[in-house]
Formats: C-alpha cells, sequence, structure tokens
C-alpha cells in the first residue's frame, strides 16, 4: 500500500538498517543444555562475542532479537518456547546451536517420547551449527554466516570451498 | 536579516534557544558515547576488547544498536494499562533533559544560572522515581511490579542522604546557585573541606541511579529485567539513553559541588570540567563490574541507619565550625 | 556395624532374614528381602540408627516388579540394600514420605515411570513426564496409564491467596542453571512456599540404557553431567569393570585420576563465576572462564573434546598421554597456585559477598540425613563423608589428601569447602604426575562385545557435585536390562523448598546457586 502512493525506493535506507542490525544482534539468554557452556565461552574473553556488538545479553525477549537455542528441546519445554519466540518483535532470527537443536541430536532413537527432533519443527531457524557440542569458533562462524544473511556481504573471508 | 531576527526575538531569548539546542544534541551524543565507554570499560576489565569491528575501536557501535532500535516492531502486550504504558518512556526522560539547564559547562556556558539552580535538579530528578513506578504499574507484570516497588523504596531511601550530603557546601557558600558555588571554590576545592560529605554523596548518587552494587530494580539473575522487561525498541531505548544521561548529571553536579567545576589550569574550563565528570562516571562504571549485589534489606538498612546519622552529623560538626 | 544392623532386622522382621553379600563385587553389604508391608518398619528401624536413603527405584522383571531401597550411613560403613516385590496388575506399596523425606521425589518418579501406587503419599503429581504422555515409559511392555493417574497428568496448579502472589523462576534464566523452574509462593518480598517443577529437560537416558550396549552408552554420561563429565564417565566405566571383573593397569588408573581432578576444578571454577554472577558481579565469571580454557587446552590435547568427555573405555583409556600434556599440567598447577589469591582478594574478602551469603541457607546434620544430601554441600554441614576416602576406587587410595569441611551449613561455608576443595585438587595432580607408573594403558583381553554375569552392582563415585550412585541390573546379554543413575543434583535440590522458607528473593538465588545444581542429570 505505501509503496504504491510514495513512488519512492528505500534501497538504501534498507541497506543501512540491515548494516545497524547486523552489527547489533542481542541475543536472548536460552541455554538449555551442555551447548549453553560452550555459548557463554564464546562471550568470554577468549572468543570475544563482543567484538561484533553481540555479548548484550538480555534477559527479557522483548528486548532481544536473536534466540540461541543451545540444547536439547523437549515436549515439555515446547510451548515455553514458541512463547517466547513470539514475544520478540520482529526482526528476529534464530540460530539453532549443536546437534539436539538440529534434529534431535544423539537423543533420537527409536522409541524416544520425551524430545523434538531439531528446534526448526517449532520455529523458522536462519542458521544451524552442528557439533555437539560446537566449538566457539563454529559458533562464531555461524554469527558471522547470520550477518552474512542480513547484509549480503561477509565481514571476513571465509574458509575456501573445496568442492 | 539576522540582525532583524535577532531584533525581533531579543538576545536573551535567542541565547536560551540556542543553548537548549546544544543541551538537547550534548544529551544524545552523550548517550551514545557513556553506552560506548561502557561497553569498552566493561571490556579491558575483564581481560578482552571490547566492541571493535564496528569502525575504528568500535565508536561506530552505538549508532549500530540505535538505528537497531529504530528499526525495531513496536510491540504492545495486549494487558497494559495503555496511558501509563505510553507515558513513561517520556516521563523518565524529561528530568535529565532540564536538569542540563543549570549546570555550567565553563564560566559563561551555563543555558540559565537560576538562584535556586541545585532545587531545580533535586526537585525534577524525583520524578524519576515516579516514572520508574509508572512503568512498573503500566506493564501489568509481576517482575516489573516487583522492580518497580523495589526502586521506589531504595530512591525514597537515598534522596535524604543525597540532599543532606550536598547541604554543607551550601552552608558553606550561602548560595544555592551552582555558578556561585564554582566561583567560590577559587582557593580551594570542597572536596578536601568536605570529604564526608563527597563520599555519601557519591554513594548515594550510585543508589539513585540504581547502579551496582544497588541495581536490584533491575536484578537480570532474579527479575528477568525489573521495571523495563515489557518495553521494547525505541521506548526501551529511553530508559536506557535515561540512564547513562542521570549518571552524567549525577558526576557533574559531584564535579560542580566538590570538584572545583570548571576551575583549572591552562586548559579552557569546558575541558576541566567533562575531565572531571568523566572520571567520576568511569569511577562509577569500575564499581558496576567489580562488586556483587546489595540485599534489598541490608541496602535500606545502610542507608536509614549508617548513611543519615551520619549526614546529620556531618551538617552539625560543619554549622558548629562555621559559627566559630 | 553391619552385625548389628544384621542382627536388628533379623529381629524387626521374623520370617526373612538378611543375606551379607561380598561388598567387593555387589557394592553393597546386605540385601533384604520383604513384603510391601514391612517397609515402614524397616524405615524406621534405619532411621533410628542413623541411616539415610541413599536411593529408591524400581526394576521391571516382567513377572513382578521389584522395588529396591539403598539405605547408607554417613560415617560409618554400611549399605543395604531392601528389596520387596509388587504383583504388575496391582502394584501397591505404602509410601517412605513419612519417615523419610527424599523418599517424596523418588516416590514421584517410581510412579511416573512404572505405575507403582503408594499409600499415603501427600502429593502424587508427575515430576519428569510432560502432560502428552499416556504410557509408563521404563516398563518393558506398553502399560497405558490408569483412569486414576490420567487425572494427575497436568495437576501442578498453583492456587492464589488473599495476600500473596506466584512467580516463577524459569525454566528460562539468565544464568547457567538450566531449565529448572521453581515456583514461588510470596507475600510481598518474603516466601511462604518454593516448589521445584522438574522434567524441562528429561532426554530418557535411563530408556537409551535399555536399547545401547554398554559401549554405545559411554557417551550419554558426558552429556548427563556436561561439568563434570569425566566423573561420570569414570563411574560408568569402573561399575562396568567392577562387574564384568575386569581391571585396569595402574598407568591408566593414574591418568584417570588426573583427568578427574582437572574436570573436578574446572567444575567448580565455573561454579564460583556462576555463583557471582547470580549474586551480581560479572567480572569473576570472566576470569573463570579464562582459567578454565587452560584447563580444556590441556584435555582437548588428549581425550579431542572440550566439555563432553568419552575419554576412558573398558579396560583403560583409549588414548595415551604425552610429554606436552605433562608438561601443560605443570605449567597449570604452578599458574593456577598464584590465581587463588586474586579469587581471595576479589571475592572472599569482599564485605557485600560476605553479608549476601552468611547465615543464609543454614543446614543442619538432622536435614542433611533426612534428605540424603551429598558432595561440598555435606561438607558444609559438617560431615566429612568423601566417596574418594570413604570407598576409594581408581587409585584414589593411594593418594594422601585432606577433606575440607566447614562448621555452619551456610552459603559461605559450601563456598570456602569449594574453594579449599580445588587447591586439594591440585595437590592430588602433583602426587599423581610424580608417580606415573610406566605401562601399558589398556588391559589385555577385554571382549569387543562385553557380556557381563547375571546380577546387579551399585557402584559410588564422587562427582563435583556429590555423591554419584549408578545401579546396574544385567541379565548376561550385552544391553543392560536395567540401569539407574542415583544423581547428587536430585537429592540437594530436595533440600531447597525447606531451606527457603520465610527467606528473601535474593537469598533464594544465593541458596539455589550455593546448592550447585545441573539439571541435565537431575532430569536425566
Amino acid at each position: 500500500m505505501g509503496k504504491e502512493i510514495l513512488p519512492v525506493r528505500f534501497a538504501v535506507l534498507d541497506k543501512v538498517l540491515n548494516l545497524a542490525r547486523a552489527n547489533s544482534l542481542w541475543p536472548m539468554t536460552f541455554g538449555l543444555a551442555c551447548c549453553a557452556i560452550e555459548m557463554m565461552a564464546t562471550a568470554m574473553s577468549r572468543f570475544d562475542l563482543d567484538r561484533f556488538g553481540a555479548a548484550v545479553y538480555r534477559a527479557t525477549p522483548r528486548q532481544a532479537d536473536l534466540m540461541i537455542v543451545t540444547g536439547t528441546v523437549t515436549k515439555k519445554m515446547a510451548p515455553v518456547l514458541t512463547t517466547l519466540y513470539d514475544q520478540m518483535p520482529s526482526p528476529k532470527w534464530v540460530i539453532a546451536m549443536g546437534n539436539c537443536a538440529i534434529s534431535g541430536g544423539p537423543f533420537a532413537f527409536e522409541g524416544q517420547y520425551s524430545i523434538i527432533e531439531g528446534v526448526d519443527l517449532l520455529v523458522p531457524v536462519d542458521v544451524y551449527v552442528p557439533g555437539c557440542p560446537p566449538r566457539p569458533e563454529a559458533l562464531l562462524e555461524g554469527f558471522l554466516k547470520l550477518e552474512e544473511k542480513i547484509t549480503k556481504t561477509r565481514r571476513f573471508p571465509g574458509p575456501e570451498k573445496r568442492w | 536579516m539576522i540582525e532583524d531576527i535577532v531584533g525581533k526575538i531579543g538576545q536573551e531569548a535567542l541565547r536560551l534557544i540556542i543553548g537548549l539546542v546544544g543541551v538537547v544534541a550534548f544529551v544524545v551524543v552523550n548517550a551514545l558515547l557513556l553506552t560506548w565507554m561502557e561497553r569498552k570499560v566493561a571490556g579491558h576489565m575483564q581481560r578482552r576488547i571490547g566492541p571493535k569491528e564496528v569502525g575504528p575501536f568500535g565508536l561506530l557501535q552505538p549508532i549500530a544498536d540505535a538505528l537497531k532500535l529504530l528499526g525495531k516492531e513496536i510491540l504492545t502486550p495486549k494487558k497494559v494499562e495503555k496511558p501509563l504504558y505510553y507515558l513513561a518512556p517520556t516521563l523518565i526522560f524529561i528530568p535529565a533533559l532540564t536538569s542540563f539547564v543549570v549546570i555550567p559547562f565553563d564560566a559563561y556556558l551555563q543555558v540559565q544560572d537560576i538562584n535556586v539552580g541545585i532545587l531545580v535538579i533535586l526537585a525534577l530528578s524525583s520524578l524519576t522515581v515516579l516514572s520508574i513506578l509508572v512503568a512498573g504499574w503500566g506493564s501489568e507484570n509481576k517482575y516489573s511490579l516487583i522492580g518497580a516497588i523495589r526502586s521506589v523504596a531504595q530512591n525514597v531511601a537515598y534522596e535524604i542522604p543525597l540532599l543532606l550530603s550536598l547541604l554543607p557546601v551550601v552552608m558553606l557558600t550561602n548560595s544555592l546557585s551552582l555558578k556561585d558555588i564554582v566561583e567560590a571554590q577559587g582557593k580551594i576545592w570542597f572536596v578536601v573541606l568536605q570529604p564526608v560529605a563527597f563520599f555519601i554523596y557519591f554513594i548515594a548518587a550510585v543508589a539513585e541511579t540504581n547502579r551496582t552494587p544497588f541495581d536490584l530494580p533491575e536484578a537480570e539473575s532474579e527479575l528477568v529485567a525489573g521495571y523495563h522487561t515489557e518495553y521494547s525498541g525505541m521506548r526501551f531505548a529511553l530508559f536506557f539513553l535515561a540512564e547513562y544521561t542521570n549518571i552524567f548529571i549525577v558526576s557533574a553536579i559531584a564535579t560542580t559541588f566538590f570538584l572545583g567545576g570548571y576551575r583549572g589550569p591552562l586548559l579552557p574550563g569546558i575541558l576541566w570540567f567533562f575531565i572531571k565528570s568523566y572520571l567520576l562516571v568511569f569511577v562509577i562504571m569500575w564499581f558496576r563490574w567489580t562488586y556483587p549485589r546489595v540485599r534489598f534489606d541490608q541496602l535500606l538498612n545502610f542507608s536509614w541507619k549508617m548513611l543519615i546519622p551520619l549526614t546529620f552529623v556531618n551538617l552539625i560538626i560543619t554549622g558548629g565550625l562555621l559559627k566559630l | 556395624m553391619v552385625e548389628e544392623v544384621k542382627s536388628g532386622i533379623s529381629q524387626l522382621l521374623r520370617e526373612r532374614r538378611p543375606v551379607e553379600e561380598p561388598y567387593g563385587e555387589k557394592g553393597y553389604h546386605l540385601s533384604v528381602d520383604m513384603a510391601p508391608k514391612d517397609l515402614i518398619d524397616v524405615g524406621r528401624f534405619f532411621k533410628e540408627k542413623g541411616f539415610y536413603l541413599a536411593c529408591a527405584l524400581c526394576v521391571d522383571f516382567r513377572d513382578y516388579l521389584e522395588l529396591v531401597y539403598f539405605f547408607a550411613h554417613h560415617e560409618g560403613h554400611c549399605r543395604v540394600k531392601v528389596t520387596s516385590r509388587l504383583d504388575p496388575q496391582a502394584p501397591y506399596a505404602p509410601s517412605l514420605s513419612s519417615v523419610f523425606g527424599s523418599a517424596l521425589w523418588y516416590e514421584r518418579e517410581i510412579h511416573e515411570f512404572f505405575g507403582v501406587r503408594f499409600e499415603g503419599h501427600p502429593n502424587m503429581a508427575y515430576l519428569f513426564l510432560h502432560g502428552g504422555i499416556d504410557f509408563y515409559p521404563l516398563r518393558k511392555e506398553k502399560v497405558m496409564v490408569s483412569e486414576e493417574d490420567r487425572a494427575l497428568l497436568n495437576s501442578f496448579r498453583p492456587e492464589e491467596g488473599e495476600d500473596t502472589f506466584f512467580i516463577n523462576l524459569g525454566p528460562q534464566h539468565p544464568s547457567t542453571h538450566g531449565v529448572l523452574r521453581v515456583v514461588l509462593k510470596m507475600d510481598g518480598e518474603y516466601i511462604e512456599r518454593a516448589e521445584p517443577v522438574m522434567g524441562y529437560l528429561h532426554r530418557m537416558h535411563e530408556k537409551m540404557a535399555e536399547n545401547r550396549t554398554y559401549l554405545q552408552f559411554l557417551p550419554n554420561t558426558g552429556r548427563m553431567d556436561y561439568l563434570g563429565a569425566m566423573a561420570f564417565n569414570l563411574g560408568y566405566v569402573t561399575a562396568v569393570e567392577r562387574l564384568c571383573g575386569i581391571k585396569a593397569p595402574p598407568r591408566a588408573q593414574y591418568v584417570r585420576v588426573i583427568a578427574t581432578e582437572l574436570n573436578r576444578i574446572s567444575s567448580h571454577l565455573l561454579w564460583l563465576g556462576a555463583y557471582l554472577a547470580d549474586l551480581g558481579a560479572m567480572t569473576p565469571f570472566l576470569y573463570v572462564f579464562d582459567d578454565r580454557e587452560q584447563i580444556l587446552d590441556i584435555l582437548e590435547g588428549i581425550t579431542g573434546s572440550r566439555l563432553t568427555y568419552c575419554y576412558f573405555r573398558f579396560g583403560g583409556l583409549f588414548n595415551d598421554v604425552d610429554e606436552d600434556f605433562i608438561t601443560g599440567v605443570r605449567r597449570f598447577i604452578a599458574r593456577m597456585r598464584g590465581r587463588f589469591q586474586i579469587y581471595d582478594d576479589l571475592v572472599t574478602k569482599n564485605v557485600i559477598f560476605i553479608n549476601r551469603t552468611r547465615n543464609v541457607g543454614v543446614i543442619t546434620r538432622e536435614t542433611a540425613r533426612q534428605y540424603g544430601v551429598s558432595g561440598p554441600v555435606l561438607r558444609g554441614a559438617g560431615i566429612a563423608m568423601d566417596m574418594r576416602k570413604k570407598e576409594p576406587y581408581a587409585a584414589y587410595g593411594e593418594f594422601d589428601f585432606s577433606i575440607p569441611t566447614g562448621s555452619y551449613g551456610d552459603a559461605h561455608d559450601i563456598y570456602l569447602v569449594r574453594f579449599k576443595e580445588m587447591e586439594e585438587s591440585l595437590n592430588i595432580i602433583e602426587q599423581a604426575l610424580n608417580g606415573l607408573p610406566e605401562g601399558p594403558i589398556m588391559a589385555e583381553k577385554v571382549p569387543k562385545k562385553l557380556k557381563p554375569p547375571k546380577g546387579d552392582l551399585y557402584h559410588v563415585v564422587e562427582t563435583p557435585r556429590g555423591e554419584l550412585g549408578i545401579y546396574i541390573v544385567s541379565d548376561e546379554s550385552d544391553i543392560p536390562y536395567r540401569m539407574k543413575w542415583r544423581v547428587p543434583s536430585f537429592a540437594n535440590l530436595m533440600v531447597f523448598p525447606e531451606l527457603v522458607r520465610g527467606c528473601l528473593l535474593a537469598d533464594a538465588i544465593a541458596i539455589l546457586g550455593s546448592l550447585d545444581l545441573v539439571i541435565p542429570e537431575i532430569d536425566r
């Protein structure tokens, strides 16, 4: 509707806003299991996540724009997760960290009755970071991938593709 | 053309308008600078570098934060009390802006030298408490309510030592105007004459601005985020900025009252003012990253049972010495 | 002590007599089988003697359900296994909750996993499982939930009172607790009642144990307590070795001790940082992660993982230590001893910290015995029980170390106990490094498919959080028949509702932090 009233393109504004959003991603504290410790290690002095402007962890979903799902999502926890996701204002992103959040991990066996095999069955996921638990460098790479997804430009050169 | 405009409005009014515009600009730049400074100070104290990638030395980080918050969805939860919920962020910024009217940045860089200057600031800073209560109540959320109630009790308890520790300085200079107080520190700074009052004022100031070790109203590990739990986007940014502006205001008052304001050799006055104020701001940030939180009843005990009697004793001694 | 217990029980139950078991193979001294109606009398007998209920579990033997209780003593050395058989069609048993407080939650867990009904239990609401489950998971055949239990599925409803309101602490926490939800009934700032709600991370470890071989289950042990993964690994590996009669060579035992103690230090360090972050001081959190990274680098060199280790194998280790490891550990010991001074200055002598933790959450000896508390929480209350000294395993018997204890049992004492335990661990590592023997790292003739002989075993180790008990029932196949993990955090959490009654909210946070809970091991 608005685009028809004003025949102006907002491309530059979009670009600037996306750059600002990518450089100031505020995660929500949502540590579920073992991967949470590696997420904390990423925010600490050795693998500093604050360099990219991202270590302002907000406890309330209303002030966060990134939800890093670290750990197994069980059927008891699923309503809590979707409620928190709904409470976040858009634009919002989700990183699924660890094998459990991607597809159930080592706990998806025949006859399982309690976990959800992958958080993308509940919320839309932007970046998947595999590992059990993934190294902090892997989470940083996932972060940079998310920034690349938002701004369409890559900050540091990634590893060369071999195939 | 310009002489016509000046003639129509009057020189005094023009000065006022330019001053106010300058104050608003300064408040915005200062808030952005302080958010950057907080993260850098935190980083270096924790053996890491803070924001580094966004612009040189991370200087563009606060601008990225501000733009991101501007571009967020404006979310109003369904059950809030709408008038109170919308009012609170604006209400909390009013005392921050208006307090800057009377602060002397340099000998002639003060928007208006009101002769009851400090009363203006103290009266308006009580509005901060009111706006926190409005925010907590209007959010219709148990955590916000608990945070707001804690904040009200804490601010009421610490307003009294704040006031009473500034009173000896007023007694020494016989004036409530901030400019006169700075001018009276020509020979010796008041921190030498009133060290106890300076410490009590500083502690009460840290408590008034809800900073650690007195940051129970927004205790993260207990109450999610305290009174601003339900605010998002630009509304939250206003709370955030008001907190940092308040930090600067209390440091500026401490500088004016105890550390000689803009007086100092060689460098222009305004530079001295900024150096002293930002030094105190750095000390307040230093507190945040060193101390754990004080428990609520210990906090109130500390104020009512220790700080207030101490300020009274200080007042009596000062009055007695002045009489002699 | 074993003799007097044996004679006491013989007098109590005239028809059944306790049987003495070989402690080295079974892990307990006596076993008694009785009818369900005698359970409360026996429970009272043990309570008078000063025993505590270490564990209560159930095993489904298809023709009958067997309830198993383990009673142990803090000071003496006696562990008794009490069993009782129930009819699988009508499993009713009297509740021990009037005698031992720890039975409350154990019986709720047995009820929701097996369907056993306990008479006299005040509150049979579901503990772990989610509301949509309609069968009893750990039964061997699929048994649907009975009608009367269906009403209990979602039965936790807090009622609001006149002047009180409810707040939830979690399940999303801005700290490292994990997904624990505590429902607090508040009267202003004071807490009237606290009720933990668990099960948000129930990952079916015990069910997986019945579907995996012994070797395939090994990675699971690291995920149960991710901070003390080496200790859980060690417990499982030594338990299975004890069951099969395999003995690991001395070099492997020494390296196991070094790795476990390094892991203990890193777990205590993380607890320190997280506790202070809960109290509001953010900086020590970063300092401890710095120290932890040194340990993780050393352990990564030999194990390949940073957090969830899987280093031990049945019969020894899979990878030998090299020169880098030894020099790294020596450098780490020297560095760590200097770092303790920093933490002392920054934290231990801080007035605000002392005021927040002194006289907060005092645990008495009686409470500790009633709930089966273990670990630094128990040692802070004054009882010097450490499984490394009491029932030595894996070369701990050859080292000389002391057990730090506190005197008041408050949060500050628990903090000091953990601090001193880190120093003791450094001593142990140093002694182990100095005396590291040469030789093979793997026992000979370890079968590829382990088939332990028929029987059961209760093995106990000391993790950074307390006493871990592993109960394995084997039926000669390569898949365990039943494996039960008695985790220390579960028993420690039971004390929490007692301690916070009448406290301020800030104190509740301090108490919860001092218990050092890791939720995945509670929820298993």
